[in-house]
């Protein structure tokens, strides 16, 4: 076999190696990165529907955990605003206005504490106060 | 350990960089079947054989050292773990194991013994060889310098990868052509020296074009690792890398004679005198590869300092030159003028010099001439003083946790002097014959932090400043200029009022950090970019009305894209409970902690129990309420005005400079 058909199947190797390698290998890697990402969320979601049933929560209901600063609040409305740190899963830091489930989970808070609050709900728009600690 | 390592890394960069060039310059030379030929390419493939293992050993002693200075231990370099660890859990290591396997690869095909008669086979042997070479060399870049730039990595990393090519072909080309000359001065190879006349000739055409490339992907390189003229001049980096130009200045000289004196002599028909001025070529060339290793060397050792951009740097000269000293008066601004024009004049004859031909010596001796009177009647005018501390980066940021307390250490040390304000009015200077300088004063400002730092820190010797070496901590010294640095800024910027002046962002807003209550602090520059600040200095009850107003137009403000910073003038964590009596209730964040610090440099540009500070997108003061509260409608219009802007400033650096 002549030297140049040597080369070429030699190259041809590495090129067709290198792009079968990425091919099945790369994008494989590349779909479990992504698979990994998707069941983290699915776990910590599951975790948190978890601790939120644990307290006697309906199903498909998640609970969140939070820090934050009471800002406003609207007995009439039953709602508190709050500038809060980062809800993992929920709201980056902000202000944001949530509802309390009830008066009494409200408490004697006031504006300006310092609260360690828990959400519970299905998404954004219905999650609720459930519980009031001050900080 | 670093020694071996710089060894090492030598050792396989010349070799990687030798066998690239040693492929290319046969190649280039193309198949021959003169027998002193073909034992020259004999000669180039045994030498390539020793080389690529040369590489591959020096590749594993680098890998061993690399892992004992990684691992902070010399017995690491012989733990597998520890090893296995580097290759495979690092970038650097995995190119490694890329490079080294190609260079098996080529280890094996070289090894392996193949009849190339045929040119397409000879073509394809030595291509393949080219190839592999090059890819191994490109690789290097992958763990060098460049790969860790983090803004632009594809441009670093193109540049980094044409200078090692370049130097492939350039530098790993000179042996063998050295080699081959030599073959073809002697009297033996007479029916080889047309062959090496014309494979001289065409290497010298391509290590034109890689010389070019070099130089354009060093600059490039330059640019994006050592940055400035004071870490060319100040650091470890750039010495090296001004070393390596001064070796570079002797082999461009060596390349000029050799394309303009010697290659020309070759073509003449005059084939008596090929011999000596081949062996004259050869020797050159030689030389040339001699002091190109010595490049090689200094390019190892910039590859393992710390690059420029990251050293701070110790300037080596008493002096430096600043454009600055241009706005002291006209007279130097006019003298600098002429010496410039004087030296361009100079440089326009010394290029006209080297495109004729007539005349070329009076030509040149006056350009050179003519530069040199400029620069004399030119540059002195720009002369400044200069201290090793100059181009040094400040250890603090230019921030108000570092004013303020910059200002009580100033007041403690600096004061009787200097005067509270800075002007050089102090108690203990009362009857002194020469007046202290005004810090807040242009010729202060211009001052790099790095030359206020050494005057801080040093004194001045015959005008009775003491030295704060002993008496202030680095850090305390930094917070002193930054507080001087902002005295400057504040005495300017009584030139901004109530209203934006339209696209002339000039005075940067300090940084502060944003506690909401005991939650994660943010900072005035996470805002950057994204939204207007309006700064609110408070003092209740006398700013009550004020800040209802503000929580009423909150929404309004948002939505046109200003935050609302309310700084209490004294903050404690029932600041929002005070404002949360407002109706509708104040909702943007209230600084409950740090805030004495924003209040006493914030102060310093707009006194007064109650003011308002605009800061644009960028971060830069853009309008001053002092004592008094903007209307709703006139503060919405300051902000229009800033949302049609349409340059954008760079963002201001954090350091004082």
């Amino acid at each position: 076999m002549p030297v140049w058909q040597v080369v070429l199947v030699v190259n041809l190797t590495f090129a067709v190696g290198l792009g079968l390698g990425y091919a099945s290998w790369g994008r494989r890697v590349e779909a479990l990165d992504r698979e990994l990402e998707a069941t983290r969320a699915r776990v910590e979601r599951l975790e948190r529907e978890q601790q939120a049933r644990a307290t006697g929560a309906r199903a498909g209901e998640q609970q969140w955990e939070a820090r934050g600063v009471v800002r406003a609040i609207f007995p009439r409305a039953n709602m508190l605003v709050i500038t809060h740190e980062e809800i993992r899963g929920l709201l980056p830091a902000r202000t944001t206005s949530f509802q309390a489930v009830s008066p009494e989970v409200r408490g004697s808070v006031r504006v300006g504490d310092p609260i360690r609050f828990s959400l519970r709900g299905t998404l954004l728009d219905d999650a609720a106060i459930v519980a009031i600690a001050r900080w | 350990m670093r020694l071996l390592l710089l060894a090492a890394l030598w050792v396989h960069l010349a070799s990687s960089v030798l066998l690239m060039g040693a492929f290319f310059m046969l190649l280039l030379a193309g198949p021959s079947d003169r027998p002193i030929a073909r034992r020259w390419e004999e000669t180039v493939i045994a030498w390539s054989r020793l080389l690529v293992l040369v590489a591959i050993g020096s590749g594993i002693v680098w890998l061993l050292a690399r892992t004992a200075v990684f691992e902070g231990r010399p017995q690491a370099a012989l733990e597998p773990r520890a090893v296995w660890h580097a290759v495979l859990d690092t970038r650097p290591g995995l190119l490694w194991l890329a490079r080294h396997g190609l260079l098996v690869v080529l280890a094996t095909f070289l090894a392996i013994r193949v009849n190339v008669a045929e040119t397409m086979n000879w073509i394809a042997a030595r291509g393949e060889a080219l190839v592999l070479s090059t890819l191994a060399l490109a690789l290097v870049s992958g763990s060098s310098h460049a790969a860790a730039v983090t803004e632009r990595t594809v441009f670093a990393l193109a540049g980094d990868v044409t200078h090692l090519l370049g130097t492939g072909v350039w530098m790993g080309g000179l042996i063998p052509l050295a080699l081959l000359l030599r073959a073809a001065s002697r009297d033996a190879g007479a029916d080889v020296r047309p062959y090496a006349v014309l494979a001289a000739r065409r290497f010298s055409r391509a290590a034109l074009a890689a010389m070019i490339l070099l130089m354009a992907s060093g600059v490039m390189n330059a640019i994006v690792q050592v940055e400035s003229m004071a870490g060319l001049a100040g650091t470890t980096h750039g010495r090296l890398l001004l070393a390596k130009l001064a070796v570079l200045v002797p082999i461009l000289v060596l390349a000029v004679v050799n394309r303009t004196h010697i290659l020309p002599a070759l073509s003449g028909l005059l084939a008596l005198s090929w011999p000596s001025a081949m062996r004259r070529l050869a020797a050159f060339v030689a030389l040339e590869a001699a002091l190109a290793l010595v490049v090689l060397t200094l390019a190892a050792a910039m590859t393992l300092t710390t690059p420029a951009r990251h050293a701070q740097p110790v300037w080596p000269l008493s002096f430096r030159l600043s454009l600055d000293a241009l706005l002291d008066g006209p007279a130097t601004k006019w003298r600098a003028l002429l010496g410039g024009q004087l030296a361009v004049v100079g440089m326009v004859a010394l290029i006209a010099s080297l495109l004729v031909r007539r005349r070329r010596a009076p030509v040149l001796a006056g350009a050179l001439a003519l530069v040199a009177v400029g620069a004399g009647v030119g540059l002195p005018p720009l002369v400044v003083d200069a201290y090793p501390t100059t181009y040094r980066r400040p250890l603090v940021t230019y921030h108000a946790a570092s004013i303020a307390p910059g200002m009580a250490v100033y007041r403690e040390h600096c004061a009787m002097c200097h005067g509270t304000t800075g002007a050089g009015d102090g108690t203990s200077v009362e009857g002194r014959r020469r007046p202290l300088a005004d810090l807040r004063s242009p010729p202060a400002s211009r001052r790099h932090a790095g030359e206020l730092f050494w005057l801080v820190t040093h004194g001045i010797a015959g005008r009775g400043m003491p030295g704060f070496e002993s008496r202030l901590s680095e850090a305390e010294r930094w917070d002193v200029i930054n507080f001087i640095r902002a005295l400057g800024a504040a005495q300017v910027s009584t030139g901004i009022g109530r209203q934006v002046e339209p696209e002339r962002p000039w005075l940067v807003a300090p940084d502060f950090t944003v506690s909401v209550g005991p939650l994660a602090p943010g900072a005035l520059r996470d805002y950057r970019g994204r939204r207007m600040v309006l700064v609110v200095l408070y003092t209740l009850p006398g700013s009550g009305a004020r800040m209802t107003q503000l929580a009423r137009s909150y929404d309004v403000l948002w939505i046109t894209g200003v935050e609302v910073i309310a700084v209490p003038t004294h903050a404690t964590l029932e600041a929002i409970r005070e404002l949360g009596a407002t109706s509708p209730p104040a909702l943007f964040p209230v600084v409950t902690d740090g805030a004495p610090d924003i209040v006493e440099t914030y102060r310093m540009f707009a006194p007064g129990p109650h003011a308002e500070i605009l800061i644009d997108r960028q971060g830069y003061i853009r309008a001053i309420w002092k004592g008094e509260t903007p209307e709703t409608a006139v503060l919405l219009r300051q902000v229009e005005q800033l949302n049609d802007e349409k340059s954008v400033p760079p963002f201001p650096d954090d350091h004082v400079h």
